[in-house]
């Protein structure tokens, strides 16, 4: 949608540019468009050759999602769905095989679009050609392989890529990759032992490349932050000063659960009386 | 039509032609006659009257023809005994009305009020004035008094049936393979969609009917919206076929069949020694349903969500190879555990989410959201330090601090942080759907983090946060 005003900005200022004297507003006799490269709806990303990834791992991914490129992730949701983020964020649609078991609700909070997503539960055998036809669709998919790619189908599925331009994301091993982000350390805030509830987790990400980026890079992320999105770790462990929403009130253990008193509220001795609640759960 | 057993015709046009009322009041009931079906005629000004006296002709038979009829109302009729009709003459209707109880007004509430004000005859009732009847007894009382007048509560709306857009073609012999029966759907689609466009309407749903040898209907609807190309539903009527085939296939206990290339409803394939009714396809039917008027589509200019033509193309692709359902587009809805906070809609479909998302759902599992959801929980054990199984009691206490977890038969794992228990009784008004679980949060030594439950004395793992 930015991407589709830019675009449409640029043309206009371009006519500017061409007519001075035209006095403006008239859009009928300034010119063929065509030729002013393509339209809006065919490609939605702008830059060819990247796609955007999220601004927290803009300092792991400099560069972005290669057009054309493989990338690898350790078998970990959250983390391929933080480099799906971004580029749904910039008006992509993307598809997601073979991760029947995903949270859709997490995919929304970590910036998702659930209007532009496509999901492929169980691809089946027949998984490279599923991949193929959707990466002429879609710019980027997330792809668990039900079974492990032999050579020559890895290069197959490359090959696909790189004629579509569009990005896939392997959630597993993939020899061919370009790059691999793997999780190092990871810790969740905000429960302890009995009391308080999860909150957010710092995860130590590292990205290992081929040729220029073969150095390994590695930053703390908040992955998920509290309100589910991926941000980068600044400062000091305690930096994250969350307030307790009322709605978690009743989530503090030994309390009342409808009404969320501590002890000796009514209506948590009436319902135990009336549903019987004095049985184990 | 009025209901079961009883049809209604306006006969002044149909009088003029047949040579007046009674010789085609005569007409219509030898027809019946001749179908082996007993029938009454009534003919008077409306349809109530019309009906009384059609009853009237039927109870005199019923006495034998005598000149008495009960009440005494048909005396009056200028009629002969004998003859299965009663005919009101034009403008005597209130008069052949008159006589008869209120009870034939069939208004509960007026037939027990009206007698105990002394209005015991519909003649009674129509001389009170249409106004007054209508102040005192309300609606049903002024539509009443209508009746007890004569006059029709509403005049007869006749309407002409409506065209058949619906096509069909039948095989002969019947065909054993798809690929014909999708090549004819495809001719059909053309020939439905021209019949459409010729009236200028559009279908929000097909409905594809194929008929088998053995008797059987494979029906489904497909949703349209006025947006299919013929080759398009064709592609339908063969997911249709092969989702039916594939369920033919499971329900025989062998996924895969001895020929995968060919279908298995084929006729001389032997089908019949497994019990399984085959044959060929002998009808395939394309209803149009829903029709509204086809008024274009126009997109919006900006932000509009539009699936693009490529996004499309390449789902219909993968639809063509793994079936309908294979691919989806989530739609969040309301609920409280991640599992019931999405729904997945096909590609192609719209269907509203069961529980609207938005609402507040007290008792929710707080964000952040877990990052895998299994759609059938997997089962786990949870015990204390000294190895007892952990258990919640009737007053969501703990018995013991969760100290170790092994989720579906693996390893087991330290639990270094937990939080719980967070009790919810759900539906308990609905016995197919209640549930009662008391959730926890527990974070195990390898940095994972998991969203468990207990219900009936069992842990399952609803979700991991990774």
């Amino acid at each position: 949608m930015g991407a589709e005003l830019a675009q449409v900005t640029s043309l206009l200022s371009r006519q500017d540019e061409a007519r001075p004297l035209s006095g403006g507003g008239a859009l009928s006799d300034a010119g063929p468009l065509s030729d002013a490269g393509p339209l809006p709806g065919d490609s939605v990303v702008p830059g060819a050759g990247v796609l955007p990834v999220l601004p927290a791992l803009r300092e792991l991914l400099p560069r972005g999602l290669q057009r054309g490129s493989v990338v690898a992730t350790e078998d970990w949701a959250l983390l391929c769905l933080a480099l799906a983020a971004g580029t749904s964020n910039a008006g992509s649609w993307c598809a997601i095989a073979g991760l029947p078991d995903l949270g859709v609700a997490a995919a929304a909070d970590a910036g998702l679009d659930p209007d532009r997503l496509l999901l492929i539960a169980e691809p089946g055998a027949a998984w490279p050609q599923v991949v193929a036809s959707l990466l002429d669709g879609c710019d980027l998919v997330l792809l668990r392989p039900p079974s492990r790619p032999s050579a020559q189908v890895r290069r197959r599925v490359e090959a696909v890529t790189r004629r579509h331009g569009g990005v896939l994301v392997v959630v597993g091993d993939w020899a061919g990759a370009q790059c691999r982000l793997t999780v190092a350390h990871r810790e969740w805030t905000g429960i302890g032992a009995g009391h308080g509830r999860l909150r957010a987790r710092r995860a130590q990400v590292v990205v290992e490349g081929r040729g220029a980026a073969a150095r390994p890079r590695a930053q703390w992320l908040w992955l998920p932050g509290p309100d589910g999105t991926a941000a980068v770790v600044a400062g000091d462990i305690g930096a994250l000063v969350i307030g307790e929403p009322a709605s978690a009130a009743w989530a503090l253990a030994g309390g009342c659960w409808p009404c969320g008193a501590r002890t000796g509220c009514p209506a948590s001795r009436t319902l135990a009386r009336r549903r019987g609640h004095s049985s184990r759960w | 039509m009025v209901r079961p057993g009883t049809c209604a015709i306006g006969v002044t046009g149909p009088a003029r032609y047949f040579g007046g009322e009674e010789a085609l009041a005569r007409k219509i009931t030898d027809a019946v006659a001749a179908l082996g079906l007993a029938c009454r005629a009534g003919v008077a000004d409306g349809l109530f009257a019309a009906q009384l006296a059609a009853r009237a002709s039927a109870d005199r038979a019923a006495n034998g023809a005598a000149d008495q009829a009960p009440g005494g109302p048909a005396g009056r009729v200028p009629d002969r005994a004998g003859q299965p009709w009663v005919i009101v003459a034009s403008g005597g209707t209130p008069a052949f009305l008159a006589p008869y109880p209120v009870t034939a007004l069939d208004v509960p509430e007026l037939t027990d009020l009206l007698p105990r004000l002394g209005i015991w005859t519909l003649g009674d009732f129509a001389r009170l004035p249409a106004a007054e009847a209508a102040n005192r007894f309300g609606l049903p009382g002024a539509r009443a008094h209508r009746l007890a007048r004569g006059l029709d509560p509403r005049p007869l709306a006749p309407r002409q049936p409506a065209a058949d857009l619906s096509v069909h073609a039948e095989f002969d012999p019947p065909a054993g393979q798809a690929e014909p029966v999708v090549f004819v759907a495809k001719a059909l689609a053309e020939q439905m969609h021209a019949g459409l466009a010729s009236r200028g309407l559009a279908c929000v749903r097909v409905q594809v009917q194929v008929t088998c040898e053995d008797g059987q209907d494979i029906t489904r609807l497909w949703r349209h919206d006025g947006l299919l190309s013929a080759l398009a539903v064709a592609e339908r009527v063969r997911w249709q076929l092969d989702g039916w085939r594939a369920s033919q296939d499971a329900r025989r206990g062998e996924p895969g069949s001895k020929d995968p290339g060919a279908p298995r409803w084929g006729p001389g394939r032997g089908d019949a020694d497994d019990g399984v009714p085959a044959g060929g396809i002998i009808r395939l039917r394309l209803i149009p349903d829903q029709l509204v008027r086809d008024e274009g589509r126009q997109l919006g200019l900006w932000g509009d969500a539009v699936i693009s033509d490529r996004v499309a193309r390449a789902a219909a692709r993968v639809q063509a190879m793994l079936g309908h359902e294979a691919v989806t587009r989530p739609v969040l809805a309301g609920g409280r555990d991640p599992a019931e906070q999405v729904t997945l809609v096909p590609f192609g479909d719209s269907r509203p989410p069961l529980r609207p998302a938005g609402r507040p759902w007290p008792g929710r599992i707080p964000a952040p959201a877990p990052a895998t959801v299994y759609p059938v929980p997997l089962a786990a054990l949870v015990t204390d330090d000294s190895g007892d199984a952990v258990a919640v009691t009737g007053r969501a206490v703990v018995s013991a601090p969760p100290a170790r977890l092994s989720v579906a038969g693996g390893p087991w794992l330290t639990v270094t942080a937990w939080a719980g228990p967070w009790p919810v009784t759900e539906r308990w008004w609905a016995p197919a759907s209640t549930r009662r679980r008391a959730r926890f949060q527990l974070v195990t030594e390898d940095g994972n983090a998991w969203l468990a439950a207990v219900q009936d004395g069992q842990w399952l793992i609803e979700a991991s946060y990774d």
